[in-house]
């Protein structure tokens, strides 16, 4: 009988001996409603103005009207995207390459497999911190520059911190990003990715042929995914911006930071809208790029 | 792939890896470095007698509140989850759709935009600037990572064993104990690091949440990195790391390494 | 369409020789299996012809052309894989068009071939299905669609039977007799299972440890193994240490005729298949043959499997004669031609 027509996995039970599903699910619920969801709409509350502790209890919305209306915003909201854009895009392109890679060395050199993975567990923060002291005007890479005699000052050395083209951010996301992404990718690589290359060669698909046909669509799901979180990531992300990035304009997380710790408490309503913004973006963001997959999906091209 | 290619693709990884850690190391080795010096003109541990003996041991108690709020989060985050994950890797239901992606959301929205809400609550509660708010906040978000992790787990385990077990005799807490929880437990084990490692970086949230009051490692560092003392920043900075790396060996020898995939 | 041929075959792993000294000769149009216990180097011999593993020694002739430093992609050689290892991410009309999008034919060429395969393979009306919908036997029949699609000179399958249940089984194996009897396309597959192997092959070539034991008809392998081992993989039991001499086959049984050529008095080893074995009841008595004592019987359906211990030898026989009971006085006769005595048995002397 086929699978589909029943719909039950031949391992998914309906039974779960003994106790209810409700009570397995509670817990996790009621952290995520409770807090996510909990913390989500007090923001909201807060951002349509509604502080009773300061006798404010008339919903508006002017502080959104406030944020929205600045154009000091579009500029954040531009670097936040850019960064974040090319900052993923560069991650997932060069992740690609280094999971195919790394699959060919499959066996061998398995320290470079340990090291690979060193990046997951370290600290954003501590990979800012690393890229400050190495891009820096009086940083290592600018010493390095003038030992072999490129440059005699600091002040000739491109600024590549604090900078328009926000390459220090970026740079500090691509480090961290690649090894997330690589491994995910390796994961399907190494479950699917070899047989179904064998079973192309066979049908006489040629290397290129097997990338684009097989490898990419085989990837594809998994890379998708992960693009998706380090894009969501480094578009609400504090810290490697407020190190890295120019005063002006700033990232939106910044932005909306400054705002909220601002000492004026009638400015923290707009931090929290901004905030909000972000995390509608990032929602905009997962929903767009389903609403595109599924396109592709339909339009797949038929024989 | 020949073995050139073999050699330089293992070579640059190392080097990309490695640069990072290598500026760090030399920083907080540094006593005096002035540009244009390729080394420091003088060498010395000053950063690192800092960390130690520095006012009321800052940078120690730092990292102990680190990895209490860590550890805690990351218990915490696997109990909650587990029975979670059992039931969505284990049975089909109506309404699983929607209830996944909702327990999975707080994965891709940022922890500022909740932390910010949630602020104005636990001050009401009297959980701000506390150990318990802090955790919690960090739940938020480690949850939905442990929640994907054991799902995965759930999704390849084989209920049968259990039964079987029931049919020879063991009681349903010995089989919960004796059967599921050593065929999960590499599962659990990924789940606390990922869980461990996420709140372990955690910074704005801290800062909200803990209100400057709760210093953890990455609010110390930010506010090393104020002061512009290099050489302590860059040692700090690798006290931070230090903690990841034990975990990645200790993944590397338990769990055949490969099970990182996944982990931010 | 084309002969392929395998000369002097050595495939290794690592330093781990899984292939030595393998021949093997299969002509146009031939169905041949490829008959081994699992482990025995099969699913490596397929992979080297396909182009997937390069033999570390030896040929691999299609048409009569060297084809060893053809890439798989360059090879007129389609491999089905033991799993149906289909594309996930394509439905299965997709998927069974990959190879002609591969070869760059026209969308229409393809719709075409596609149609006329699917209703070849009884996959009418599912080329819009998502694979994951499809049954395991569908499964196997889109991969095998996907190979035959392309008209290969050779068409390797690896145990193609071996992932159904025995009903869809024997419908896949009548499925692939009937579609290779059309398309005439040399086929060489693999299987563990001799009934299989005995039933679809025209050619038959037994594999054991890596090496080849025998290869020619299954009447060939069955009625006229080379050594004791092929019989032994064939079901056979009964195995006689022995002299050849005039017609006269002397071991601890007595003095069996034979049918064989006379030898020269060298040890050598005797073997019959249980089924041909006659057993009478003594008291219906048939002149001649050996006492002997019912020991064991294990009822098998259309006949029964029983132990006869003759003097300090037991015989397994395999009888439709009634019911036997244990300690039973029965006589075994042993027709001269059904005994087969292998040639010298070099390893034991
Ligand atoms: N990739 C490999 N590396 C090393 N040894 C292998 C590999 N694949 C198979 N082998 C070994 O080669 C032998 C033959 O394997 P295989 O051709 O798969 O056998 P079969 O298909 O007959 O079951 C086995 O002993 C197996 O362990
Ligand atoms: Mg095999």
């Amino acid at each position: 009988m086929d699978r589909a027509e029943t719909g039950v996995d031949a391992r998914t039970r309906r039974g779960t001996g003994g106790m209810p599903l409700a009570m397995l699910l509670l817990p996790a619920l009621a952290v995520t409603v409770l807090l996510f969801g909990g913390g989500l709409a007090l923001g909201v509350l807060q951002a349509l103005g509604y502080l009773p502790g300061a006798g404010l209890t008339r919903l508006t919305g002017a502080h959104f009207i406030r944020v929205l209306s600045d154009p000091d915003f579009f500029l954040s909201f531009g670097i936040t995207l850019y960064v974040s854009v090319v900052s993923t895009l560069l991650a997932a392109g060069i992740s690609v390459i280094a999971a195919l890679v790394l699959d060919r060395l499959a066996g061998q050199y398995r320290p470079v497999h340990f090291i690979f993975q060193l990046p997951l567990t370290v600290p954003h923060l501590v990979i800012a911190v690393a890229v400050m002291f190495l891009l820096a005007p009086a940083g290592l890479l600018a010493r390095i520059a003038v030992a072999v005699g490129l440059i005699q000052t600091p002040a000739e050395f491109p600024l590549l911190v604090n900078d328009r083209w926000s390459v220090g951010i970026i740079l500090t996301y691509v480090w961290k990003e690649i090894p997330f992404i690589t491994l995910m990718l390796l994961a399907v690589l190494r479950n699917t990715g070899r047989d179904l290359i064998d079973v192309g060669r066979t049908l006489k698909a040629s290397a290129w042929q097997r990338f684009r046909h097989i490898t990419l669509p085989t990837l594809f799901p998994a890379l998708g995914a992960a693009s998706l979180i380090v894009f969501a990531y480094t578009f609400g992300a504090f810290e490697v911006p407020y190190l890295l990035g120019r005063t002006h304009p700033m990232t939106l997380p910044v932005r909306a930071y400054k705002d909220y710790s601002d000492i004026d408490l009638m400015a923290r309503p707009e931090g929290i809208a901004t905030g909000l913004l972000i995390a509608l973006v990032v929602a905009a963001a997962v929903v767009i790029a389903q609403a595109l997959t599924r396109a592709a999906r339909r339009r797949g091209i038929v024989i | 792939m020949k073995r050139s290619g073999r050699f330089s693709a293992a070579a640059t990884i190392l080097a990309a890896v490695g640069l990072p850690f290598a500026t760090l190391g030399l920083w907080s080795l540094a006593d005096r470095w002035f540009f244009p010096g390729l080394l420091p003109q003088s060498w010395g541990l000053r950063a690192w007698s800092y960390i130690l003996t520095s006012a009321g041991g800052q940078v120690v108690n730092a990292l102990w509140q680190s990895v209490a709020v860590a550890a805690v989060t990351a218990a915490a985050a696997v109990l909650v989850a587990l029975p979670a994950a059992r039931a969505l890797g284990l049975y089909e239901f109506r309404g699983k759709d929607p209830l996944s992606v909702l327990l999975t959301l707080p994965i891709i929205v940022p922890p500022l935009s909740v932390a910010m809400g949630l602020h104005l609550w636990f001050i009401r509660m009297g959980l701000a600037e506390t150990f318990i708010g802090v955790v919690a906040v960090h739940l938020t978000f480690c949850l939905p990572y442990a929640v994907f992790v054991l799902w995965g787990v759930f999704a390849n385990y084989n209920p049968d064993f259990e039964s079987q077990a029931r049919s020879l005799g063991a009681s349903r807490p010995a089989v919960w104990l004796r059967v599921m929880l050593p065929m999960i437990m590499p599962g659990i084990v990924v789940a606390g690091l990922f869980a461990f490692l996420l709140s372990w970086s955690q910074y704005l949230s801290t800062l909200i949440i803990g209100g400057g009051r709760l210093i953890t490692l990455p609010v110390l560092l930010f506010a090393l990195m104020g002061s512009g003392d290099r050489p302590v920043a860059a040692a700090v900075s690798l006290v931070f790391v230090m903690p990841a790396f034990v975990a990645l060996l200790f993944s590397a020898r338990h769990l055949g390494g490969r099970s990182l995939a996944g982990v931010r | 369409m084309g002969s392929l041929v395998l000369k002097d075959l050595a495939i290794h792993y690592d330093r781990q020789v899984v292939v030595e000294d393998f021949n093997l000769a299969i002509g146009e149009g031939e169905m041949a299996a490829l008959l081994g216990p699992s482990g025995a180097g099969k699913t490596t011999i397929l992979k080297a012809v396909a182009g997937l593993l390069a033999p570390t020694r030896g040929d691999i002739l299609i048409d009569g052309r060297a084809v060893n430093t053809l890439p798989p992609e360059k090879r007129d050689v389609v491999m089905v894989f033991q799993k149906p290892l289909l594309f996930p991410f394509m439905n299965v009309a997709q998927n069974i068009a990959f190879g002609l999008k591969m070869r760059g034919d026209g969308s229409e060429r393809r719709r075409t071939a596609v149609s006329r395969i699917l209703e070849l393979t009884r996959l009418e009306g599912l080329g819009g299905r998502k694979v994951h919908a499809l049954s395991g036997g569908q499964q196997q029949r889109v991969a095998l669609a996907r190979a035959l699609v392309l008209e290969p000179a050779v068409l390797l399958m690896d145990e193609p039977l071996s992932n159904l249940d025995a009903n869809l089984r024997q419908e896949m194996r009548e499925l692939i007799l009937s579609i290779q009897s059309e398309l005439k396309i040399t086929t060489l597959f693999v299987t563990h299972d001799q009934s299989e192997a005995l039933m679809m092959a025209q050619r038959l070539a037994l594999l054991l440890g890596g090496r080849l034991r025998q290869a020619g008809t299954p009447q060939d392998l069955f009625h006229r193994p080379a050594d004791p081992e092929v019989a032994r993989f064939f079901g056979g039991g009964n195995f006689f240490k022995g002299r050849l001499q005039g017609g006269v086959f002397e071991c601890a049984l007595g003095r069996l005729p034979v049918s064989a050529a006379s030898g020269n008095g060298h040890v050598r080893t005797a073997t019959i298949r249980p089924e041909d074995i006659q057993l009478t009841l003594d008291a219906a008595g048939r002149p001649g043959g050996l006492a002997g004592r019912v020991v064991r019987t294990r009822f098998e359906g259309t006949a029964t499997r029983a132990w006869i211990e003759c003097d300090v030898h037991e015989v397994m026989v395999l009888t439709a004669a009634g019911e036997l009971t244990l300690g039973q006085e029965v006589r075994l006769h042993f027709p001269p031609e059904k005994i087969r005595v292998f040639p010298e048995d070099k390893a034991s002397e």
